[in-house]
């Protein structure tokens, strides 16, 4: 579904990521593992079109996205969940949502009831302001967000970032429903754990290169696995 | 007190004048946070629009008036298309529309100081000379009409940033460019559409105070003085800001000029000392944006 190629990203002058190469099949989800400072969430700003300077390819269905306007990425179904969140504070939750499907057009009560049904917590607290949310439900706001697009590939940037275990048990549950949809993931986690037992694939980035790729399952067998995120850590 | 009555509709007149060129700074200052000075320059050029069309043509007053605003939204959307968006999506550091744009002030002033004579050129009043008594407040047809006008432009400005899912694209923007196009909003358009916007009401600023000053190439600067003062009182953070900002330096300049024991011309420096004051103590203007 998703296929990067000697894709290459930069800030200014610095380049960011050097040369990735790596693919996402229909219903996967991939797991993208680094350090800080690797390009996980430049790639995903690649692959969004909301950082200026790239090069490479990024086909989606065949359809060549790495010149296209981020407006029209999302219009091609792609969706990102950004690190941070980023909803709109002094937005109501509806309203939040209701951008999130701003460029579909006709009757959005399905796509309503879908992300509410998703979330209960969000139709209890559909004309609460954004800011007014706990972080958790920032979250899930976010992504419900993210889902009013209707998107086909779904990416989430680290979205369990600093949130309660309940919480993060509660959206992981909400990722597995969609996920059982068929819906295609590629998620951004710096947790091995849940990375291993939630993604089948994984990709892990370093400085800027993609340093291994492997199926979860063969990567929660390697026995230097405890090792392994602290030897790549230490090596960025 | 009748005096003061009197006085009060001016200042309103021209509170609401520098109101709209506030507003049309503030369109574009909050999705794109480039400041544009330029805004006096787009109100010079509708006066002018005002004088060809009205004046020297005798269209009737909203036939020019529509030709003037709908030639406005093509100058605001050119002067984004061809200055600033290069710039933007080069990446370029916020600073360098901001002086593109002072360089377009000068283009703007220039091309009309070299097509007109350098003589104030009149533009005719919307109804005509006379004056309007509503019990003890009174003031001219055209004070009236400015008035109200601006309310109209303010109250639609809400409603649209209120009430439409436009509007809270544009507000999205405003907040956050990068969730905003992540949720697939055109920021080029909203850009593009702010700069029209923009022209238009400082255009109709031009055209709404252009009887009393008449159409002059210098106009241009004084004003967009007047309405980053108005801004900068008002606050950027809510569409009201501009007007609040524009009624009250509007009321102190009347004031200075009818009360204060000095010459008239320094009524001049009203807003500047009133635009020191605010930066100093309250940059954030009197209401508070809303998060």
């Amino acid at each position: 579904m998703l296929r990067i190629s000697e894709l290459r990203a930069s800030y200014g002058a610095a380049p960011v990521l050097q040369s990735i190469s790596l693919h996402v099949d229909r219903g996967e989800t991939v797991a993208l593992l680094g350090p800080n400072g690797a390009g996980k969430s430049t790639l995903m700003a690649a692959i969004t079109g909301t950082i200026a300077q790239r090069a490479g390819s990024i086909l989606l269905d065949g359809v060549e996205l790495a010149a296209a306007k981020s407006h029209a990425i999302v219009a091609r179904g792609v969706a990102l969940v950004p690190e941070g969140r980023l909803v709109f504070a002094p937005f109501s939750v509806e309203d939040n949502l209701r951008l999130g499907a701003i460029r579909l057009k006709g009757a959005l009560a399905e796509r309503y009831e879908y992300v509410y049904g998703l979330f209960p917590r969000l139709a209890e607290r559909r004309r609460q302001l954004a800011g007014t949310l706990s972080g958790g439900e920032q979250q899930m706001l976010a992504i419900g967000r993210a889902l009013m697009s209707a998107p086909r590939l779904l990416l989430l940037d680290e979205p369990f970032l600093g949130l309660a275990p309940m919480v993060v048990q509660e959206i992981r549950a909400a990722l597995e429903r969609l996920r059982a949809t068929g819906l295609t993931l590629l998620i951004v986690e710096q947790k091995l754990d849940i990375a291993l037992s939630f993604a089948s694939r994984a990709y892990v980035l370093i400085k800027g290169r993609v340093a291994l790729e492997e199926t979860t399952a063969a990567l929660a067998r390697r026995p230097d696995i405890d090792d392994l995120y602290f030897a790549l850590a230490s090596t960025a | 007190m009748q005096d003061f009555f009197e006085l009060a509709v001016g200042a309103a007149a021209s509170g609401c004048v520098y109101g709209l060129i506030g507003l049309a700074y503030l369109l574009i200052i909050r999705p794109t946070g480039i400041i544009n000075f330029a805004v006096g320059e787009w109100a010079m050029l509708a006066a002018f629009g005002g004088y060809v069309t009205l004046t020297k043509y005798e269209w009737p007053y909203p036939v020019g008036m529509a030709v003037v605003l709908g030639l406005m939204f093509v100058v605001g959307w050119a002067t984004e298309r061809v200055v600033v968006r290069r710039l933007v999506e080069g990446g370029a550091p916020l600073l360098a529309p901001i002086l593109a744009l002072l360089g377009m002030l000068v283009v703007f002033r220039e091309s009309i100081s070299v097509t007109f004579p350098p003589d104030p050129h009149p533009v005719p009043d919307a109804f005509g000379i006379g004056r309007l008594e509503l019990g003890p407040i009174g003031g001219t047809y055209q004070s009236f009409f400015t008035i109200v006008t601006a309310l109209g432009v303010f109250i639609g400005a809400w409603l649209f940033f209120e009430r439409t899912v436009a509007g809270k694209a544009f507000e999205a923007v405003a907040l956050n460019r990068r969730a905003a196009a992540l949720m697939g909003i055109d920021l080029t358009r909203v850009t593009a559409l702010s700069f029209g916007a923009g022209a238009v009401v400082a255009g109709l600023g031009g055209l709404l105070v252009a009887p009393n000053i008449s159409a002059h190439y210098l106009m241009g600067v004084p004003l967009a003085i007047q309405g980053f003062t108005a801004l900068v009182i008002g606050g950027v953070g809510r569409v009201a800001g501009p007007l609040l900002g524009g009624l009250l330096l509007a009321l102190a300049e009347q004031l200075t000029v009818r009360y204060a024991p000095v010459p008239a011309g320094y009524a001049q420096g009203v807003p500047l000392v009133l635009l020191m004051v605010f930066l100093l103590l309250r940059p954030t203007g009197l209401l508070k944006a809303k998060v």
